[in-house]
């Protein structure tokens, strides 16, 4: 009798990915060609879109009879594991982190599609989790790492990730399991056999090539640069023409979207504000301004709203998307301005009494109109698109006038910091990412915008004295980040700020750096 | 009826002697119970062994039926302990099976009287022993209770034999020793794949088939004194000596010899694989378990035999005991019985593995080695023990070189298009809103439905049972001065919220408001089927509500909502935590769990739109320029299929929501949107497959128009 070896096979996932069935695939291909084999997995509530693992072990001597069945482990053993396959990116790093695979020994084939987990979804800002993080991982941690997006393969042969990891299990010859095997296997589970075979095939596929190429795992590559802008208006195409070359791209982005959004004139505008910065000759500065200058006066207001709701590729794209390009499709907008919003649209002059009565009246939660667009149907699509017509109206709107008010205190924060001190410039100019939203929680944004835009040039003035505004610079960069993080930080965010303004008062600057 | 079906594996069920049944282990256990001829099989859902409910189910009609045996699915773990009580005055083999610690907890009453009265039909109780990684409850073993019932607890080692034969043993131990007997599976262990070499199953004497006819009586079998003193004595006199004996007689622990006889070890039978395992990459066992160093394995860990423990030891230098959780028993009793014994043998147990925690294979080796490392072992040097460990578990001191953040947690919640989760969406715009109502105590409860004290909603401070959601308001809602809210899902309802829910909450006349999460299942442990569901686990019609159930105790305020209607729910809520109304106000939200909708309607649409008829497929989406990325959306929905994508505009920093294509269209994403007044980046999309010539002809007509218009402003 041989003495074989067991080759064990951890599997996490994502519950409801369909790792039930890849488990029962696996085993039944061993079983195909005669392997002594056992697998396992967590049940009940725990799968619930949940991290989740499924384990297979397999005994490769194949004449040892029933008699001499092998010990079979329920667990993997940390560090003596010799596959890790994992149906998504982040579960690769989970499995590192509790010591699975061991660069000894695993074999790691990994879809590097994501699925983010709530807590990376929850921030106000950008909360994924570091990609490159995880690919140094997969390489570090993987003997032979087979990392490609399983997903899209997937989608694109109209089948499921678990069938595509499947074949690419099968390519990395990482368990001695025929392909014949597991298309066997597949043949046998009875569910979308011919969906899943092309998974299989296009998995295995991807392993060969992967392996032709010099590293098994490429990461994807980085989205397309954005396409460059197009400028419908030839005397401002020549004045961008004329720009210094770094500066160029953005404010050519930035008066295309100007001229989408409003007119000739309203790009002019954008020019004029940024001017004196641009003569500054400070190119980051100017840029980072540029690029948020045309995000704040390109606010979405009703008008902004209706235009892009009613523009002629929308259909077209939700067609592709939802994969009815032979189908037809029926589109319900999900629309409800509030009172502010409602009023925002109309002359400053007719609407400001009103809108002050309003904001009394309802200090939180205005009152807002709640509606359901067919905006496939003539007369859905009128009613928004009645709406578009409005925009002559916007340079007189009340919403106009509050919107660049704030634009020129911003502005004006930027230019006096300029003068103290560039970085702290570059952090009140970034400031602005902060302004997003729609109602209630662009009314919340811009609050803590504005608090940032106050308090930095407050702690600014109390810093300049000494000549330098290391306070004032993170205190400005440290509030973007924690408002960023969610309503739940955004309290601490507005304590920090005072704090800090209070122990700069009390010229403990030590205190307030401390703090910060 | 579960979530899995096993139409196709019970057909193994009916294999005979010689026959080999490929499945899980619940599947092996089930085989067992009908090997063994039992007339009745019972239980409450729970994982892991939520499954043998489903596979019983399953079994119902082409096995069981024919076989005579009666199956239930019981009203909760009390009733299934109950049913063991046709075995305390007649000759019946039943099984019932629970999750275990909670549902041994509840069973607990009827399991103690049980005990008490001893039985002369062999008892087996099923236990899913849900400790360690993948649990979803508290973490306690059900050790303990083994020990004060004099429960014998048996605990194999993990394969399919090895669950079916100590199934066999459990009844002949229970009928040798007049107790019921536990039989605890680990979590891992219901769901292992394997083989099962099958015996004829065996046609129970009484079945109902052929019926008892004649009742039984006996005053000593009566819980009541003086015969209850009697019991207890019986109990430590006769019973567990008999089960000692039987255990000893049928070699329900295994004692494996071994050259290091100065040394051994004692292990639980189930964690003999995690064991043999750790043994094996230290390169101390072969792959099929064979080990120089002399095992003791219990099988059976409660009665513990004396002597075979002592008769282990005797010559013996040192000793480790693998043993699961705290309290140690089985390490004490050895320590006990080594000192009266006057052995001269150190025993080791806590002192080097874990005191508390499942023993995965990390928690094990750690143990073995260190106690490996000072045992004299003569077959391996020491220091190349101590290499093999290390090369096992150096590259996890780099992990935080390349993953320096921890990586983001992933827990589980609830399902794409779930129609629980809406009901705290709108209990989270509420808080948010108007806080002045909806900022209030919110007692959770168990099931699916404690996902809400998870993130994004954190709705719900304290979770103490099954069932138990309104019962734990009881305080707190006179004191808080404010109206406090419970959830309990139909699940919990039924239960144990009825009883110790809602009627203690008429009674003692609290004045709160109760939501009863109705999604016609127990969705949690796999849509096992509830009193409210319109059948039973056997498929019998069964027509009870829960409204009815609600005005017969009297409930003066009730009202059922549309789940998915979020500003519905939302003004129901808002009435019931400020209506003038005194007393309980019960919300019944409603609408089927989506996972087991999906299951029926997914495969129906495919053949639908395969025949070629016109197939509507809702869905929802984001427009990606009109999204802000603010993510407000995903704080209020959770749902999994709302997700993030890069934004489209390059000058905005942030991802974007998104709504991928697992999208079933249920609109919680739009609804949200709406009822807190978001954003309009929300739309519905009516995909129509296979359009009617109709439908084609007035799209193209509208698509005309559209163009037009469209052009006009572009």
């Amino acid at each position: 009798m041989s003495e074989g070896r067991l080759l064990s096979v951890l599997i996490p996932a994502v519950g409801g990915q369909g790792g039930g069935v890849l488990l029962d695939w696996i085993v039944d291909a061993a079983l195909v060609d005669g392997y002594p084999v056992h697998g396992t997995s967590i049940p009940g509530v725990a799968q619930r879109t949940g991290s989740t693992s499924y384990y297979v072990e397999l005994f490769t001597a194949r004449e040892a009879g029933e008699e001499a069945a092998p010990t079979f482990s329920l667990y993997p053993v940390p560090g003596a594991l010799d596959v890790l396959l994992a149906a998504e990116f982040l579960e690769v790093g989970r499995s590192i982190e509790l010591g699975f695979p061991s660069p000894a020994r695993t074999t790691i084939v990994a879809s590097t599609h994501r699925l983010y987990s709530i807590h990376e979804k929850i921030p106000t800002g950008n909360g994924i989790y570091p990609i490159a993080d995880l690919q140094a991982a997969a390489r570090a941690f993987a003997r032979t790492l087979y990392a490609f997006d399983a997903l899209a393969l997937a989608r694109e042969h109209g089948t499921e990730a678990n069938a595509v990891l499947l074949g690419a299990l099968a390519g990395s010859g990482a368990l001695p399991v025929r392909p014949e095997a597991f298309r066997a296997a597949i043949e046998r589970k009875g569910v979308q056999v011919e969906a899943n075979l092309r998974g299989f095939d296009a998995g295995l596929a991807v392993t060969a090539r992967l392996r032709e190429g010099a590293g098994a795992g490429t990461p994807a590559p980085p989205p397309a640069a954005a396409p460059a802008a197009v400028i419908t208006d030839d005397a401002l195409a020549r004045t961008v023409a004329e720009l210094p070359e770094a500066l160029r791209p953005t404010l050519g982005q930035g008066v295309a979207r100007l001229l989408d959004y409003q007119d000739p004139a309203y790009a002019r505008r954008y020019l004029e504000r940024l001017r004196p910065f641009a003569a500054g000759g400070d190119t980051e500065l100017t840029a980072t301004l540029a690029r948020w200058l045309a995000v704040l006066m390109t606010y979405e207001d009703a008008v902004r709203v209706a235009q892009l709701k009613t523009r002629a590729g929308r259909f077209e794209r939700i067609r592709r998307e939802t994969g009815a390009e032979r189908g037809e499709i029926v589109v319900t907008d999900y629309l409800k301005p509030d009172l502010d919003e409602i009023l925002g649209v109309l002359p400053d002059r007719l609407v400001a009494p009103l809108a002050r009565w309003a904001e009394r009246r309802w200090p939180h939660a205005r009152p807002a109109l709640a509606q359901h667009v067919r905006t496939t149907t003539v007369s859905g699509y009128l009613r928004v698109w009645l709406l578009t017509l409005l925009k002559p109206l916007r340079p007189i709107s009340l919403r106009a006038r509050l919107e660049h008010a704030r634009i020129d205190r911003w502005l004006a924060a930027v230019e006096r910091c300029a003068r103290w001190d560039r970085a702290l410039a570059l952090e009140v100019a970034r400031a602005a990412q902060l302004v997003k939203g729609y109602g209630d929680v662009r009314r919340r944004m811009a609050a803590h915008f504005e608090r940032l835009l106050a308090g930095v040039t407050r702690a600014a003035e109390l810093e300049a004295p000494g000549g330098s505004f290391e306070a004032a610079r993170s205190l400005a960069a440290r509030y973007r980040v924690l408002v960023l993080q969610g309503p739940d930080a955004e309290p601490r965010a507005v304590a920090l700020a005072e704090h800090v303004l209070a122990r700069l008062a009390a010229a403990d600057r030590t205190g307030a750096l401390a703090l910060l | 009826m579960g979530e899995l079906s096993y139409a196709e594996d019970v057909k193994q069920l009916a294999f005979g002697e010689g026959e080999v049944l490929r499945g899980e282990g619940i599947l092996a256990i089930t085989k067992a119970l009908l090997q063994s001829g039992v007339s009745y099989v019972g239980g409450y859902p729970g994982a892991p062994v939520s499954y043998l409910i489903d596979v019983l189910a399953d079994a119902n009609e082409p096995v069981l039926k024919p076989l005579g045996v009666y199956f239930e699915q019981s009203g909760s773990e009390a009733a299934a302990a109950a049913l063991l009580g046709a075995s305390i005055n007649y000759p019946v083999r039943g099984a019932v099976t629970w999750k275990s610690v909670v549902g041994t907890n509840v069973a607990s009453d009827a399991l103690s009287h049980v005990a008490s009265a001893g039985v002369i039909g062999g008892s087996v109780i099923v236990i899913g022993e849900d400790y360690g990684e993948g649990s979803s409850i508290l973490q306690e073993r059900t050790h303990s209770a083994a020990l004060k019932s004099s429960v014998p607890l048996l605990d194999p080692r993990n394969s399919l034999d090895s669950f079916a034969r100590f199934v066999e043993a459990g009844f002949g131990l229970s009928e040798a020793c007049n107790e019921p007997v536990f039989f605890s599976i680990r979590i891992r262990a219901c769901h292992m794949r394997g083989t099962l070499h099958c015996k004829d199953n065996v046609r129970p004497k009484v079945s109902m088939l052929s019926p008892l006819g004649a009742p039984s009586f006996s005053l000593e079998r009566i819980n009541l004194p003086p015969f209850t003193y009697a019991m207890e004595a019986q109990k430590f006199e006769q019973r567990l000596p008999a089960a000692r004996r039987y255990i000893v007689e049928h070699g329900l622990n295994e004692h494996h010899r071994g050259e290091e006889d100065h040394l051994g070890i004692v292990l639980q039978g189930g964690l003999w694989n995690t064991t043999l395992r750790c043994l094996h990459v230290l390169g101390l066992a072969d792959t099929r378990g064979r080990t120089p160093l002399p095992l003791l394995v219990l099988n059976a860990i409660h009665p513990l035999v004396p002597e075979q423990l002592v008769a282990f030891m005797r010559g013996k230098r040192r000793i480790l005991v693998v043993e699961e959780g705290m309290p140690n028993y089985i390490e004490r009793e050895l320590g006990a019985l080594a000192h009266e014994a006057r052995l001269d043998v150190e025993i080791s147990g806590k002192d080097v593995l874990a005191p508390n925690g499942e023993y995965v294979p990390q928690l094990v080796l750690r143990g073995l080695s260190r106690f490996l490392a000072t045992a004299g072992v003569r077959s391996v040097p020491a220091a190349t023990l101590e290499e093999r460990y290390r090369a096992l578990t150096a590259h996890q001191a780099r992990v935080r070189e390349v993953l320096p953040v921890p990586v983001a947690k992933r827990p589980p919640s609830f399902c794409t298009g779930c129609p629980e989760r809406p009901v705290f969406s709108a209990m989270k715009i509420l808080r948010e809103r108007e806080p002045a109502v909806g900022d209030t105590h919110v007692s959770a409860d168990i099931g699916c439905s404690t996902f809400s004290t998870q993130a994004p909603f954190n709705v719900g401070s304290s979770v103490l049972g099954y069932g138990m959601g309104l019962a734990s308001s009881s305080a707190v809602a006179p004191l808080f001065g404010k109206r406090v809210v419970s959830f309990m899902g139909d699940g919990g309802f039924w239960h144990n919220g009825l009883t110790n829910g809602v009627a203690n909450a008429m009674y003692n006349k609290q004045d709160s408001v109760l939501v009863i999460l109705d999604n016609f299942y127990a969705a949690a442990t796999g849509q096992h089927h509830l009193p409210s569901t319109g059948t039973n686990a056997r498929r019998e019609p069964v027509r009870m509500t829960i409204p009815e159930a609600l005005r017969g105790l009297g409930v003066p305020w009730v009202r059922t909502v549309n789940s998915y209607r979020i500003a519905e729910v939302v003004a129901t809520l808002r009435e019931a935590l400020t209506t003038r109304v005194p007393g309980l106000k019960v919300v019944i939200a409603r609408n089927e769990c989506m996972l087991e909708r999906q299951r029926r309607e997914r495969p129906r649409l495919r053949q639908l739109e395969a025949a070629g008829a016109q197939v509507v497929r809702p869905r929802f989406g984001v427009d990606p320029d009109v999204c802000t990325g603010d993510h407000s959306c995903i704080r209020l929905s959770g749902c999994p299929s709302l997700t993030l994508r890069p934004s489209p505009d390059p000058f905005r920093a942030d991802p974007i929501a998104h709504v991928d294509d697992t999208c079933v269209g249920c609109g919680v994403c739009g609804e949200v949107a709406h009822a807190a007044v978001l954003c309009p980046s929300f739309y519905e999309v009516r995909v129509v497959s296979n359009p009617s010539r109709w439908t084609r002809f007035a799209g193209r007509l509208r698509r005309a128009v559209i163009r037009r218009l469209a052009a006009v402003t572009a």
